[in-house]
């Protein structure tokens, strides 16, 4: 279970609700945060289902810092490691693709799965560019040779397949000798010359020029009840000395000669399977993941000091996941692993990185970086996005009154309005809600779907908008204006095609280009509640804020080294308030295009240590319509709400001094108050909005309710249990 | 001629045998006899040659006809098959009218949009039926009326069964038999056990958590209360 990281009061069990909340409930609590702060009636909505999918393959690119995650019904989803770990970027999935196998080949991705086809994604327009079926069955494992010039597939007709890579495509060129027993795993000679391959009951080398199966080694079975089931080599690495790893379903990581194709040495690591296997760039270290959840550490060292020869000894041994480990990735300092618990963990090497530092801590990764919730603010309504469907539900109402930390009696129950089933075979990629809740829209790769919503006395009706502006044909983001009269959807490259909605119809009004003539993808959009500015951030890290009156481009905001991750225009003093992957905050004034004093004094000042080592990002800001000073952020595990009228906080300031207050008289308080007022009472937070009746929403999604989902795990038995 | 000694009881095959046997021998026999052999005229062969042709052919007919009938026999069935799987004419007209799909029933209710994502264009819609009609994708549609189209069910290749069976051996290796797998509730609870402040399984610290187990606990203490309430009355 996730454990916060840092060294204050965890849960605080003083601020812990007493009221356990059932999921489809929506209990409302009054929460006092101190007298500046204000009171908040909050709703806190644990009905949101949201379910991670598991991660089935992994490749990491070392030169661009990149790693690409394969998850279960296809999504891939691209993650920056060198800006704080940030999810740049995310391809939504397809019904029938499952993607076992993930391969980088310079800047291009290239994914094979079992619908037997190898997929080239467009990391620009955040969609696959091109399929091309192998015909050979389901395909188990895709790798590139060094040079980047051809790529291996292994598939389930126990073929080896070799296409050359062409600048824009590529081409089968011909099968290996085809082989009685399914291909499931393939690694590349360093020289590419010769590739290993993991079938069952046996590893196969075979010898690239000629197409000719040299070697074969026999795996030994399980012992007892297994030794009827065929081992599986789940997995292989062929290394430059010419050792062949392997790893196999009886739980053995075994080292052979490929000179030879005589067995060196076994190492029986588990009793379950060895699902993956990752080398090291230079070779020195191996990661093998099991079933366990565990992940072995192999390092080709000498085993006394004095000795010279080296050989793979076994050290460390990692048990960050409950559930098998599918994936893996070994990069320079750490061990990156994925699997069925749906966590992505990076574990850095302690001998690769400073000790007790922001590089060295343990990270999971368990939520997605991007809003799933949209709160209609005037209608009280929430949107949920699914990858197959949306929900759109309405809160619940109470008028109790009460204490701070009480729970009120709930007058009417949230329900559930519309259930809609996306159409076709794409998954949703986003989704938005008008304020007023009257219209409702989500895009795929391949369409966008507008919906006009109707509300009289207890009914809802849900009507399509057949005829879109054909610009309109599928976006990375949707925003509606805060009128409702308009609807922003980001478009190819960093264009957003603005689109106006009336009654009868919606018409295409214009599409607004940044200069840059950037090509990545806009992930963020924000409309400013007077309906004037349009401000839009892309993965290319470039913020651009559009004069909606005009429709054109009115200022660009300086490059910052780190990708935003939440943007929002203050609906009172009109300032671009930003924060960053590495949890730098900013604030600009779009009328005096330029950084305002508030944002100079943090940045002089510095932020906080224990603020800057958070390690999920702020996916959503809000503003109080009560007070102006206030900024609401949050992420995954607190919420803040920064008052721009405190004095900043020192570096020796305690940060989290909210019960610290709540226990000091009156006039203490306001010398000891600093600006930001952290609550850490919700968590694993997917949302947090503000209502037009000032009552918060705090979307909640427990890591417990989701792991009690996941597929079963290994038995273990543990002592004393 | 030991073997024709046989009684009539052996069977059919051992009787042709026999005889062939015998006549093999006869025949041996015969020619052992230094006879002329027989006079056939040539009447006789023409006639015995057209009798064989004629067999020949009527056999080849025969042989023709029999899967000429075969085939339309399976013809028939398939047309039966046909005509049942195809919907029966009260839901075609079901479909057919603009049922409001849309509309809450009560306001516990969560209303479903019925997707069908079997259709590839656009099959049914909340606004009418529509009269586009597309072309290329929907190999198996038909016009009924005119007003709107009905399409099968897409074909799913045999890429699709190749991928299932794929994921099944996935399943199958790690959640089969012989995988040692356990439950949610088991790992949960172990956690519990193991946690720096220990605490029971999480069936039982979580309220709604085993919901049929406790029903069943509950059912058995009000029969045990009732068992031992009677002996005192």
């Amino acid at each position: 279970m996730n454990r916060y990281r840092f060294k204050g009061p965890q849960r605080g069990s003083r601020c812990f609700p007493a009221c356990g909340c059932g999921s489809e409930e929506s209990l409302v609590t009054v929460d006092k945060k101190n007298v500046k702060m204000g009171e908040f009636k909050v709703h806190r909505v644990r009905f949101f289902d949201y379910m991670p999918r598991a991660i089935t393959a992994m490749a990491f690119n070392s030169r661009y810092e990149r790693l690409a995650l394969a998850r279960a019904g296809g999504a891939v989803e691209i993650f920056n490691f060198a800006d704080n770990y940030f999810q740049e970027k995310v391809i939504p999935g397809q019904d029938s693709r499952a993607v076992e196998a993930l391969c980088w080949v310079d800047q291009r991705l290239f994914s094979a799965g079992l619908n037997g086809e190898i997929t080239e994604y467009d990391l620009e327009n955040l969609r696959p560019r091109y399929s091309v079926a192998a015909y050979g069955g389901p395909i188990w494992t895709i790798s590139s040779n060094n040079q980047g010039t051809m790529l291996a597939v292994g598939c389930e007709d126990g073929t080896l397949k070799m296409f050359e890579i062409l600048e824009d495509r590529i081409q089968f060129q011909r099968n290996l000798d085809r082989q009685k027993g399914r291909i499931i795993s393939l690694s590349w000679h360093p020289s590419g010359k010769l590739i290993a391959a993991g079938m069952m009951d046996m590893i196969r080398v075979f010898d690239t020029e000629t197409g000719h199966a040299t070697h074969r080694m026999l795996v030994e079975r399980g012992v007892g009840t297994c030794k009827s089931k065929e081992v599986v080599v789940w997995s292989v690495a062929f290394l430059s000395d010419h050792n062949i790893i392997s790893g196999d379903s009886a739980g053995k990581v075994q080292i052979w000669d490929g000179f030879t194709g005589t067995l060196v040495k076994t190492h029986l690591v588990t009793k379950w399977d060895v699902l993956s296997l990752s080398v090291s760039q230079d070779q020195s270290s191996l990661i093998a993941g099991t079933s366990e959840g565990t992940v072995i550490q192999f390092q080709f060292i000498s085993p006394t000091v004095d000795q010279q020869e080296k050989e793979w000894v076994r050290t460390r041994t990692f048990k960050n996941h409950t559930h098998d480990v599918r994936a893996l990735a070994h990069t320079e300092t750490a061990v990156v692993s994925g699997g069925m618990d749906t966590q992505l963990v990076v574990r850095p090497l302690l001998d690769k990185v400073d000790k007790n530092t922001q590089e060295s801590a343990l990270r999971k990764i368990a939520f997605p970086h991007r809003s799933l919730v949209c709160c209609a603010k005037k209608a009280g309504l929430l949107l949920f996005q699914f990858p197959e469907h949306l929900e759109l539900w309405k809160l619940g109402e109470s008028d109790g009154h009460g204490k701070p930390g009480d729970s009120l009696p709930v007058k009417r129950k949230p329900e559930k309005l519309i259930h809609l089933k996306r159409k076709g075979v794409d998954h949703i990629c986003c989704s938005a809600l008008s304020p007023c809740g009257g219209w409702m829209a989500y895009s795929t790769v391949s369409s966008v779907r507008l919906y006009r919503l109707q509300y009289d006395n207890n009914n809802i009706s849900i009507t399509k908008v057949s005829k879109l502006p054909k610009d309109l044909c599928s976006a990375h983001q949707l925003c509606f204006s805060s009128d409702s009269s308009k609807l922003f959807a980001s478009s190819i490259h960093s264009s957003v095609v603005v689109v106006a909605l009336n009654q009868l119809e919606c018409k295409h009004l214009h599409t607004l280009k940044p200069k840059s003539g950037s090509r990545q993808p806009v992930h963020l959009l924000f409309a400013s509640e007077d309906g004037k500015w349009l401000a839009t951030a892309n993965t290319g890290c470039e913020i651009h804020v559009y004069n909606l009156d005009k429709l054109k481009l009115h200022c660009t905001v300086p490059v910052y080294s780190s990708c935003p991750t939440a943007i929002a225009i203050h609906p009172v003093t009109g300032n671009l308030v930003t924060v960053h992957a590495d949890q730098q905050i900013f604030e600009f004034s779009l009328a005096q295009k330029e950084y305002t004093e508030w944002s100079r004094r943090l940045q002089k000042r510095g932020l906080h240590s224990l603020w800057l080592e958070r390690d999920t990002p702020v996916t959503h800001i809000a503003f109080n319509p009560r007070n102006p000073a206030h900024i609401i952020l949050h992420d995954m595990f607190m919420f803040c709400i920064i008052d721009q009228s405190l004095p900043l906080p020192e570096a020796k300031t305690v940060l989290h001094n909210q019960m610290m207050l709540r226990s000091l008289p009156e006039p203490e308080r306001i010398r000891h108050s600093h600006a930001f007022k952290i609550c850490k009472n919700f968590q694993h937070l997917l949302c947090v909005s503000l209502l037009e009746d000032h009552s918060l929403v705090v979307v909640e999604r427990p890591l417990m309710d989701i792991m009690s989902q996941l597929p079963p795990p290994v038995r273990q038995k543990k002592f004393a249990t | 001629m030991a073997k024709k000694q046989r009684g009539k009881t052996t069977s059919p095959s051992k009787t042709a045998h026999n005889k062939k046997q015998a006549e093999d021998f006869s025949l041996v026999v015969e020619s052992s006899d230094d006879e002329a052999p027989e006079e056939v005229t040539f009447e006789d062969s023409r006639a015995e040659a057209l009798r064989s042709m004629k067999q020949a052919l009527d056999t080849a007919r025969r042989e023709k006809e029999l899967l000429k009938e075969k085939r339309r026999r399976r013809q028939e069935l398939f047309q039966e098959q046909k005509k049942r799987k195809l919907l029966p004419a009260d839901v075609l007209e079901e479909i057919d009218s603009p049922s409001p799909k849309k509309q809450k029933q009560s306001e516990d209710e969560a209303h479903e949009e019925q997707q069908d994502d079997e259709e590839e264009g656009e099959g049914e819609e909340e606004q009418g039926r529509t009269k586009k009609k597309r072309s290329g994708k929907l190999a198996h549609s038909r016009n009924l009326k005119g007003n709107y189209t009905v399409a099968t069910v897409k074909e799913r290749g045999l890429a699709s069964f190749q991928q299932q069976a794929a994921q099944d051996f996935i399943q199958s290796r790690l959640y089969g038999p012989g995988s040692g797998r356990t439950t949610s509730n088991e790992l949960l609870s172990l956690q519990n056990k193991k946690g720096r402040n220990k605490r029971a399984a999480v069936q039982f610290v979580k309220k709604d958590w085993a919901c049929k187990e406790k029903a069943k606990a509950e059912k058995l203490k009000k029969r045990w209360i009732h068992k031992q309430q009677v002996p005192s009355c």
